[in-house]
């Protein structure tokens, strides 16, 4: 070994590292890349005993390129597109997924999400900027409660949901009950993450601005935000992408089934499809694509906000 | 030091609370009374006249019932499984990625997607793969060789008998196979962490034990591991949290089944709150499962802490 020239042991061992992470890489995307297959099946293929991975054989051969039988039959089957005269675009999305769980999951997240980047730079700024009474052990207090699941708090929140509902308030309804769940779910760590990036922030720069006439909300509206928008986007991805996977509390929390969420609808779709796999495939990557997307796009300020979190809570 | 914003002396500055205040509101009311109200609710009971005080008869039955001792043998062989698979795992690959090949960052980025698929949805993909006679892999599971003696998918298949008394090892396939699926999804996480904590190793320190001898496995060892310890034992408690606490998985790959070889503690909360609908014993499974929490959490505190005291 010690003979060999160091460059070529070098670029030995980059090759042999290079290929392990190949491995796991597919290791990684093999559930993912099956999934995808299964989706673009047919009916026929999926419930042939023994199973087939390709649905490309002939009665004379086992593989045949030109004879695959492809299909859009799952994806069909989970939008169900319609023709529609009112509809823009000419058909209308008929399935459940895509009429009622989506644009609700989409409000959800998005709401909370824009809620949650709004408290968590208020005291996440308050946090950084000034020191008062009290600070220390309400930051201890937020730090202790960031990381808490979801799952021990559902019977209490459940039983609060109960009552409210009881209560007959004007304009409530269990949708703003989940909106402010996962609000105070996502916050805690939402706070941390504000607060750091606001740390990185200069304060001579508010100082200066301050100096020159600006009022204390000036200089935070005019200065600080522009700055620290990187970091309220990290919030903001952060709270979307959790609350979009959520499944469990808005399961249980909403009563009415047309208010409940996406990974209710898969949930339920799981039951309704029992063998016909290519649906339940074909809604799973309708549903992961946009997330998995978003994280494409994103996953610098992604790294860095979960990172970060992963440290703190 | 850092210098507080310049404010009038005397007068104080209300800002800050206002600030905090909304904040302050909204964990009360999700985290702090909810958690309460759990307490009060495990030592209640459901009547039809109302809720009645029965002191620690709910912790009491909890115990007595064998399906209780049962889901904790589960929840210990899954956490086991899937945290330490999920750490060892995260270590090499975390190794390889510290290597710095050329294509490190898109490896990293095609590692990552898993962790950024929701648990119920990585569970349904799992499961796609083993539905009885349909799924892709259920040819080559359904092997009486391997699951004697029928050869029934990891799905169905009954565990086997246990070992040791009641605890329930060697586990039922399906929970083997829910510990996989959890490994797949949380590998990203623990990767990414133990390499953003391996980068921090000075080069330098690893360069001079190579020239005094050490080998690769001495240098991960005596090097790597000691200084990496702090972030690999916050990387393990969050895991068990997660592994504690995640249902969702659980929902979509098995239901708890077959029989209720993969229900563990979290998954059994469900069935004893809302399938049983008894909500006082549930509490407190609710109560038991937060302390656990607890501990993990105030550990990770305390190891962050310690951390951030040593730098």
């Amino acid at each position: 070994m010690r003979r060999i020239p160091t460059v070529s042991r070098k670029s030995w061992e980059h090759s042999l590292v290079n290929g392990a992470l190949i491995v796991v890489c597919i290791l990684a995307m093999l559930p993912i890349a099956t999934t995808v297959l299964i989706s673009f099946k047919r009916q026929e293929d999926i419930t042939r005993k023994p199973p087939v991975i390709f649905p490309c054989d002939t009665s004379t051969q086992s593989f045949d390129a030109s004879a695959c039988r492809w299909a859009v039959e799952g994806y069909q089957r989970v939008l169900a597109p319609k023709p529609s005269e009112t509809s823009p675009l000419g058909f209308a999305l008929t399935g459940n997924m895509f009429r009622i769980y989506v644009p609700n999951t989409l409000l959800y997240a998005t709401t909370s999400s824009l809620l949650v980047v709004l408290l968590a730079g208020m005291s996440g700024y308050a946090f950084s900027r000034y020191r008062f009474r009290g600070r220390g052990a309400l930051m201890t207090g937020i730090l202790a409660i960031t990381g808490v699941p979801l799952l021990t708090n559902l019977l209490a929140l459940y039983q609060m949901g109960v009552t409210l509902r009881k209560a007959h308030l004007p304009f409530y309804d269990d949708r703003i009950f989940i909106v402010i769940v996962y609000i105070g779910f996502f916050l805690p760590l939402s706070v941390w993450i504000a607060k750091g990036f606001f740390d990185a922030i200069p304060r001579e720069l508010e100082e200066a601005a301050l100096i020159d006439g600006c009022s204390p909300i000036g200089a935070l509206m005019r200065i600080i935000m522009p700055l620290a928008m990187p970091g309220m986007a990290a919030v903001f991805l952060l709270t979307f992408v959790n609350v979009w996977n959520e499944f469990i509390a808005g399961y249980l929390l909403i009563a009415r089934n047309d208010h409940k969420p996406v990974m209710f609808g898969l949930y339920e779709f799981l039951g309704q499809n029992i063998i016909n796999l290519q649906v339940i495939a074909a809604a799973c990557i309708l549903i992961a694509l946009p997330i998995v997307i978003l994280f494409l796009f994103t996953r610098r300020t992604f790294f860095k906000a979960m990172v970060e979190g992963a440290v703190k809570g | 030091m850092q210098r507080s914003l310049p404010h009038r002396r005397g007068r104080r500055n209300f800002l800050p609370f206002w600030l905090i205040l909304p904040t302050l509101v909204v964990l009360f009311a999700i985290q702090v009374y909810p958690a309460l109200y759990t307490v009060w609710l495990s030592v209640q009971q459901r009547e039809p006249s109302g809720w009645i005080f029965v002191g620690l008869k709910n912790f009491a039955r909890l115990r007595n019932l064998s399906q209780f001792g049962e889901s904790i043998g589960h929840t210990i062989i899954f956490l086991v499984g899937f945290t330490s698979l999920t750490m060892i795992a995260g270590f090499f690959v975390a190794l390889l990625l510290n290597r710095n090949v050329r294509l490190s960052g898109f490896y990293i980025t095609l590692l990552f997607i898993p962790w950024t698929i929701a648990d119920l949805l990585a569970g349904m993909v799992f499961r796609l793969l083993v539905v009885p006679d349909y799924g892709l892999l259920s040819g080559i599971l359904q092997n009486p060789a391997i699951f004697p003696p029928n050869g029934l998918s990891v799905l169905t298949a009954v565990p086997p008998r246990p070992w040791l008394g009641s605890f329930p090892f060697p586990p039922a396939p399906a929970l083997v196979y829910l510990v996989l699926a959890a490994t797949w999804r949380a590998l990203p996480f623990v990767t990414l962490l133990l390499l953003a904590a391996m980068q921090t190793v000075p080069q330098e320190i690893i360069e001079s034990s190579r020239i005094d001898g050490a080998n690769g496995r001495q240098v991960i060892r005596h090097i790597l591991v000691p200084l990496m310890l702090p972030t690999m034992v916050v990387a393990l408690f969050s895991l068990t949290l997660s592994g504690m606490n995640g249902v969702g998985m659980i929902f979509s790959l098995t239901g708890g089944g077959p029989g209720s070889s993969t229900e563990l503690l979290s998954y059994m909360l469900y069935v004893i709150g809302w399938n049983q609908l008894n909500f006082g014993r549930a509490a407190a499974l609710a109560l038991m499962i937060a302390v656990i929490n607890w501990l993990l959490i105030s550990g990770t505190l305390r190891v962050t802490r310690l951390e951030e005291k040593s730098r």
